[in-house]
């Protein structure tokens, strides 16, 4: 920086300097020093930044008791009467178990989604691009009618659909048979469910996934050597499936690891909870002095010379004073690290339940459809898996809707890898197959991640119109539970929390893939 | 390649190669983009071993016929016989040609996302499925040859254009090709780069390589062409030995040519 430049050059003896440079020798003041400058900036943003939010948080808390408006979020533990079409409990006994139940038919909309409309997507981005004209103009028209027609109407246009041209739902038909049943309430099918022996099965599995990577590792070898098709990934698939079918039958056999949970939930009882403070010190002091150490190694030279802007000391410090606060208030504030013991006793309490299994308990189970009758109506029973008719229309419209745009980042990508990519591809005598998967791809990859990313969040953003169809999303039950209880703020504050949440972590995993796309250039 | 006939004349001395097997056949071979004419009625035969230089003005149409012989464009009029198998709308015939033709662009398009290494091993890889291992220890040795093996590692992006041209070079030879196409493969280069990648293509030549060269390297094409073509218009207007053309041009449509460009 320029500005280091000055100030390490007014600060040595200017005794042998020209006349000329006298005055850029002299000490310089401090409202014209850029270090100075822009330290008090940072500090002073800084100051505006928690004053501000201090001011807005004990400004709502007072309006908020002086309207007497509680903010707590004791409802979460209290009872609630709401019932949920769908999802892991259709009947809560408390408002925290329907938020989650809630939030839980939420992810479940966003991950299938995200899947079905990246194929989807990719297809019909594949699609534009064909040489073929009639491919070509259905996916334009595709694309253009669903983006064009706002989501809202989609899913009602779905919804009313199926529930006017599916049969209605009865018992006169008399109980149901058949593996697979479609009415105007939804799609209901067998559910497998895990069962008792589960968890002792799942170990059985890991080992395979552990085994299965070796296995993987080995046929990597052989192709590399042989040049063969080993197929190393088949292998790896293979190895997990071997290792699940033998454990049906072999997993009561690690019926013993639910000893070694509970010896884990003893010990943790019994640690004082000085052990979770100073080890949550050491990580908070351990992370930040590997980091500043790894920042400074990263900033010398190759021989050694250390170059460290103010910026740089401004991050330097702030880790530092980070790791400290983090230290105090892991030392000051011991309820935290009771909790910490207290849930790492209790979750290995429950795995010791969970192996405490009688040794033939079956890993899964399967159960078939059923009708029940509880009110006027007939429904599904809890025994089928039920998609209902809203959970399918919320489905089709955002998959439908976030393809149309997936499939146009798609097609924008491919189109931006120069032609003579494919050309290129083409002279050393690829077929069309291996350009796309080997050359064409991963170019344009780079460029359809970071839009398709934002379609993600969108998609996730957009199940929040299930309110519209009735399905129990987060926001429908979150409205049913707040108009409960009253507690309009917490509820809000678990919805942005939880949509939040998701949206970092998608970002998280796109910018993750997005950084190892990166073309390394000079 | 590496097993080719060792003791070839030298370049620039009259070579007789009429006996030699006719390795590319063009028999009035046309071409329109729309309304224009690309390529009319080009007839030519190129001879195992033989180097043939083509030349013409911009827009002349030598890109677009070098183009043809391996079907980046496709010609609609007339025959083209690689090797003896004609260049149809059969998808086999086609794959089979390309992994016999080389090619080197203008452009160098090597795949800025694989590493030297694996831009040169991997068609080998995919198409002539070798074992990773062979195909790589192949790769440096072609990288050897062209006189970069110490950037085996490094990504396109990282290397000049000489360098660039070399590796591309060098992806081309992988695949072990009786013929290689070079459509202008030093337009692109400062002019220190040109003779590193001019210097690759001679010894190619020597080695007894079927070479097409669409070059505006008078010099190169002096020394290393045993025939040369001049274009207009999509035409061949002249073809001839190397020594001739230049001393003794029979139109004057290559007179002027070569008047302005010597």
């Amino acid at each position: 920086m320029t500005t280091s430049d000055n100030t390490s050059s007014s600060e040595s003896p200017g005794s042998s300097a020209p006349s000329t440079l006298v005055a850029a020798s002299a000490r310089t003041p401090l409202w014209r020093d850029v270090v100075v400058l822009k330290w008090v900036t940072q500090v002073f943003l800084l100051a505006v930044v928690l004053s501000a939010m201090w001011f807005l948080a004990s400004q709502a808390g007072d309006n908020l008791r002086a309207r007497n408006i509680n903010t707590d979020f004791d409802f979460l533990e209290r009872p609630v009467d709401i019932q949920l079409g769908e999802g892991i409990d259709t009947h809560p006994d408390t408002g925290g178990r329907a938020l989650w139940a809630a939030m839980v038919n939420t992810l479940r909309l966003s991950v299938a989604g995200i899947i079905f409309a990246t194929v989807l997507g990719v297809i019909v981005g594949l699609a534009r691009l064909s040489d073929n004209w009639l491919v070509r103009r259905i996916a334009s028209g595709w694309v253009e009618m669903l983006r064009n027609i706002p989501l809202l109407v989609q899913m009602i246009v779905y919804y009313s659909t199926m529930t006017a041209a599916l049969p209605r739902l009865g018992l006169d038909a008399g109980p149901i048979n058949g593996w697979l049943h479609v009415s105007n309430k939804g799609i209901s099918m067998p559910r497998v469910h895990i069962a008792d022996g589960f968890y002792q099965w799942a170990v059985v599995v890991l080992i395979g996934a552990v085994a299965a990577h070796f296995v993987r590792r080995h046929r990597q070898r052989i192709q590399d050597e042989t040049g063969a098709n080993a197929s190393p990934i088949l292998w790896a698939l293979g190895t997990v499936a071997l290792f699940g079918l033998v454990g049906l039958v072999v997993h009561p056999a690690f019926f013993w690891l639910g000893a070694v949970f509970g010896a884990i939930a003893d010990l943790l009882d019994s640690l004082p909870n000085a052990v979770p403070q100073l080890l949550l010190s050491a990580i908070a002091v351990g992370f930040a002095t590997t980091w500043i150490s790894r920042f400074v190694s990263d900033h010398r030279s190759a021989r050694g010379h250390l170059s460290l802007t103010d910026d740089d000391w401004f991050r330097i410090a702030f880790t530092a004073l980070v790791s400290l606060v983090l230290v105090y208030v892991a030392v000051r504030w011991t309820g935290l690290s009771s909790w910490i013991l207290n849930s790492g006793r209790d979750l290995f309490g429950v795995l010791e339940a969970k192996f405490d299994v009688d040794g033939a308990a079956r890993p899964f189970d399967a159960m078939r459809p059923d009708i029940v009758q509880k009110a006027k109506f007939p429904n599904y029973g809890k025994n089928g898996l039920t998609m209902s008719i809203g959970f399918a229309s919320v489905f089709f419209a955002v998959v439908f809707y976030t393809s149309a745009f997936i499939g146009e980042n798609v097609r924008g990508g491919i189109l931006a890898v120069s032609k003579g990519q494919t050309e290129a591809a083409k002279a050393v005598g690829l077929g069309r197959g291996q350009i796309l998967r080997h050359v064409v791809l991963p170019q344009a990859l780079r460029v359809i991640l970071p839009p398709t990313g934002n379609q993600y969040l969108n998609l996730v953003k957009n199940t929040s119109l299930a309110v519209a169809v009735g399905m129990s999303d987060i926001v429908q039950v979150g409205t049913t539970v707040f108009n409960q209880t009253g507690r309009t703020l917490p509820v809000v504050a678990i919805w942005m929390l939880f949509y939040l949440s998701c949206s970092l972590t998608i970002s998280v995993v796109v910018n993750w893939f997005n950084v190892r796309m990166q073309l390394v250039e000079r | 390649m590496t097993d080719a006939t060792p003791a070839e004349p030298t370049a620039g001395q009259i070579r007789d190669l009429s006996r030699g097997r006719d390795m590319i056949v063009c028999e009035d071979v046309s071409k329109w983009y729309g309304d224009f004419q690309a390529l009319d009625k080009v007839s030519a035969t190129i001879k195992e071993q033989e180097v043939v230089v083509v030349l013409g003005p911009s827009g002349s149409g030598k890109s677009t016929w070098i183009r043809c012989i391996n079907r980046l464009e496709i010609h609609q009029e007339g025959r083209i016989v690689v090797d003896d198998v004609e260049l149809t709308n059969d998808l086999r015939n086609i794959e089979k040609v390309r992994s016999e033709v080389g090619m080197v662009f203008q452009q160098f398009n090597l795949f800025p996302h694989l590493n030297i290494l694996d831009n040169v091993s991997l068609a080998p890889i995919w198409v002539r499925k070798k074992p990773r291992a062979e195909a790589e220890s192949q790769a440096m040795a072609l990288l050897e040859r062209v006189g970069i093996p110490e950037q085996a590692q490094k990504y396109p992006g990282q290397l000049s254009g000489g360098q660039q041209q070399r590796v591309a070079i060098a992806r081309a030879l992988a695949m072990e090709p009786r013929i290689m196409l070079f459509d202008e493969p030093t337009s692109a280069l400062d002019p220190e780069m040109i003779k590193e990648v001019l210097d690759v293509i001679k010894t190619l030549a020597l080695s007894g390589m079927t070479m097409m060269v669409v070059t505006h390297e008078m010099g190169f094409a002096k020394e290393v062409a045993d025939r040369l073509i001049f274009m207009e218009g999509g035409q061949i207007v002249e073809e001839n030995t190397t020594e001739l053309f230049f001393s003794n041009p029979t139109e004057d449509r290559t007179k002027l040519f070569l008047s302005q460009i010597l």
